[in-house]
């Protein structure tokens, strides 16, 4: 009797655990659901991070159509209105004026909805609009009308705006983020695979398997904060890369090298011994017999390697920190200033860390576990294809 | 043209090998760098005193003063606190789906484990920083939340995968034929769990803790934002806030320069040896457990 309890007693312990363990899952994933909701919109997902002002030089609009919506301005082919912290851009026709902008610099600036008008030709509609803020916010229509007005007033057919285009997407972390994964496999990914083929087809047991092994097993244990440290030291430094995407993808191609080499060798081992037999026996040689016989079979297993490689890199934070920096836009070059670029999971951090915004970095998170999940759906049914496979 | 066919041969083969190097060199590498760096500071002109980095009890690099020992301390304790609790949640869970659950609910379970492996880790320190934190402060006796409790959570959470699919394989990889010979004995299933399939799984399991031992001490980001990262002092309960080795160097990084960024390679060299440790005895566990197998 007293067995039975005990067994009973032990028995509920062990679904209590399981329990527990799929709750901590569910309470996770929900509660980056539940704070990163409500900052998930289409303004987050298709903006640059950093709002920009831009000085615009922009003739007049030649097709005049006597409109009467309100905040119309005529002459440029524009619709104002009031949006959250200025007066915006409602809405631009296909030929108004705004959109064959020149900046500064000479090239094409195209307006876009949502752009917020600040000054025209030294109007400031900023200075306007906060006072009218101060004054109480009373009556938008007439302060659009009283907008308009001035600038439907304004002399001289040329004429110079500034022009601020709001920020808080995340764009730039999405480019950064697939400029990283693209650098990583193309460094990564050929080096891994090929070490693996030596490792599997042509290295004899002995010595130097041993070493290699060895270095592959302890790189698998390096934190990757140690991996941050030494990119930062000598890709950062030595290499004078300076905070770039570059360093970044080195250091963590180096951190990818034994999950790439451990699951490409699983594939390979997989093909049985016999196909490699037969293809010697019929007269090809051993890079035949590994091109055209073992690599294709192969072909899944090291698809759903290099999908788990992606998870990594997407994941990755510590060794991106200390090598490829926080700035949030697209970077411009491979190396050297201007090189920098935060990919989502580092933007996410320095959000909780440096801005308290965990509302947005839970907005992020959720994008994250969005392409985590599908990474890790793929990549099992490429391996139940690699499955498949072995079995026949 | 065979002549021609075999050099191609073997200059194919030299890439191959070089590429198997890759990881050689790296390591080394990461070795030589990190560890010329990180001892720098102790030898030449003005050498800072070893004993005094590896005794100290407060950092504050604008007086030249750099102690480690109470990070040390700080990391060690998270780890031993995360395996504590990890470990039987995780082990109990392994149980649960090597041997009790259905097969349907295995198959669910399976890919929960693996995307709880794939969250990356600062989505951990966002859980912690966002759920943890704040219930801590309302239990603690300090006024913040912050604390070694919220870490040592984070960290068993953080290891749960690792210690579960580790030791669900070695229990599986248990011979049926054990288990039936306990059943005619007369044990009961649980019994039998206890009493026989874990043992015979023992080493498997005991590599998964320490594979866990090394996630839980290396792991940074998921740390950051919860250990509280104070500038000195040892860690006298729970829940006072701590700063571990790697969120030293996290922190002071992106600006330290001169002596400060060598005594963060330094605290760094201290974190690899407690790596090398932690490698060194999973090697051995694992030459250990395929000799067992012959």
């Amino acid at each position: 009797m007293t067995s039975r309890k005990k067994d009973k007693v032990q028995e509920f312990l062990i679904n209590l655990c399981s329990v527990l363990t799929i709750a901590i899952l569910v309470g996770i994933i929900g509660f980056i659901f539940w704070r990163g909701i409500p900052g998930i919109n289409l303004n987050f997902l298709t903006r640059q991070w950093e709002e920009r002002t831009t000085y615009v030089n922009v003739g007049e609009y030649v097709e005049y159509t006597d409109s009467e919506t309100p905040g119309r301005v005529e002459r440029f082919g524009v619709t104002l209105e009031i949006a959250g912290d200025g007066v915006a851009i409602a809405g631009l026709d296909s030929s108004s004026s705004l959109t064959k902008g020149v900046d500064g610099a000479g090239s094409v600036y195209k307006m876009k909805k949502h752009d917020i008008i600040e000054d025209v030709d030294g109007y400031s509609v900023e200075d306007a609009y906060e006072e009218w803020q101060e004054g109480g916010g009373q009556d938008p229509e007439a302060f659009l009308a009283q907008i308009t007005a001035e600038l439907n007033a304004l002399e001289g057919t040329s004429h110079r705006i500034k022009v601020m285009r709001p920020g808080g997407g995340i764009i730039p972390m999405v480019v950064t983020t697939l400029y990283m994964i693209g650098l990583c496999l193309i460094i990564a990914g050929p080096v891994g695979i090929l070490a693996s083929i030596y490792l599997v087809e042509y290295a004899k047991p002995g010595p130097l398997l041993n070493v290699i092994h060895f270095a592959i097993q302890n790189l698998a244990g390096i934190p990757s904060i140690i991996y941050g440290l030494f990119g930062s030291l000598f890709f950062v430094q030595v290499c004078r890369m300076q905070y770039s995407i570059l360093a970044g993808a080195m250091t963590v191609s180096i951190l990818l090298l034994p999950v790439i080499i451990t699951a490409t060798e699983e594939a390979l081992k997989a093909i049985p011994r016999g196909y490699r037999e037969s293809s010697i026996g019929l007269g090809a040689t051993k890079l035949q017999t590994i091109w055209h016989v073992v690599l294709p079979g192969a072909v899944p297993g090291i698809l759903s390697a290099v999908l788990l490689s992606i998870g990594r890199i997407v994941g990755e934070s510590a060794a991106l920190l200390l090598t490829a920096g926080t700035v949030a836009t697209i970077p411009g070059a491979l190396v050297g200033s201007g090189a920098s670029g935060a990919t989502l999971t580092i933007k996410a951090y320095t959000l909780m860390k440096e801005e308290n915004d965990l509302q947005t970095a839970c907005a992020i998170g959720i994008i994250l576990l969005i392409i985590i999940f599908i990474l890790q759906i793929a990549s099992r049914w490429f391996s139940s294809r690699l499955l498949k496979h072995r079995g026949q | 043209m065979r002549q021609k066919v075999r050099i191609h041969e073997k200059i194919v083969e030299t890439l191959f090998l070089v590429c198997a190097l890759v990881g050689v060199i790296s390591v080394l590498a990461i070795i030589v760098f990190v560890f010329y760096k990180g001892l720098h500071p102790f030898f030449g002109e003005d050498p800072y005193s070893f004993q005094e980095f590896l005794t100290g009890t407060r950092w504050a690099p604008g007086e030249d003063t750099y102690g480690v020992f109470y990070m040390i301390v700080a990391s060690v304790l998270s780890t031993a606190g995360a395996i504590v609790i990890g470990v039987p949640i995780g082990l109990m869970t392994a149980v649960f789906m090597a041997e009790l659950a259905p097969e349907g609910v295995v198959r669910v379970m399976r890919p929960a484990v693996e995307l709880l492996a794939g969250i990356p880790s600062v989505l951990y320190g966002a859980f912690g920083l966002g759920v943890l934190v704040p219930s801590i402060r309302k239990i603690s006796p300090l006024v913040q939340g912050q604390s070694m409790l919220a870490v040592i959570l984070v960290l068993a959470i953080m290891i749960l995968p690792t210690i579960i699919s580790l030791s669900e394989t070695s229990l599986r990889a248990v011979p049926q034929s054990y288990r039936e010979a306990s059943y005619g004995l007369g044990a009961s299933k649980i019994q039998t769990v206890f009493k026989v399939t874990i043992p015979a799984a023992k080493s498997g399991i005991l590599s998964a803790t320490v594979l866990g031992i090394g996630r839980a001490i290396g792991e940074t980001m998921a740390v950051m934002m919860i250990a509280g990262n104070p500038t000195a002092g040892l860690p006298s309960s729970i829940w006072s806030m701590v700063r571990l080795l790697t969120t030293n160097i996290a922190m002071e990084m992106s600006y330290a320069s001169g002596r400060q960024q060598e005594m963060l390679f330094a605290t760094g060299v201290v974190l690899f040896f407690f790596i090398m440790i932690v490698n060194g005895t999973l090697l051995f566990l694992t030459r250990k457990s395929k000799e067992e197998q012959k």
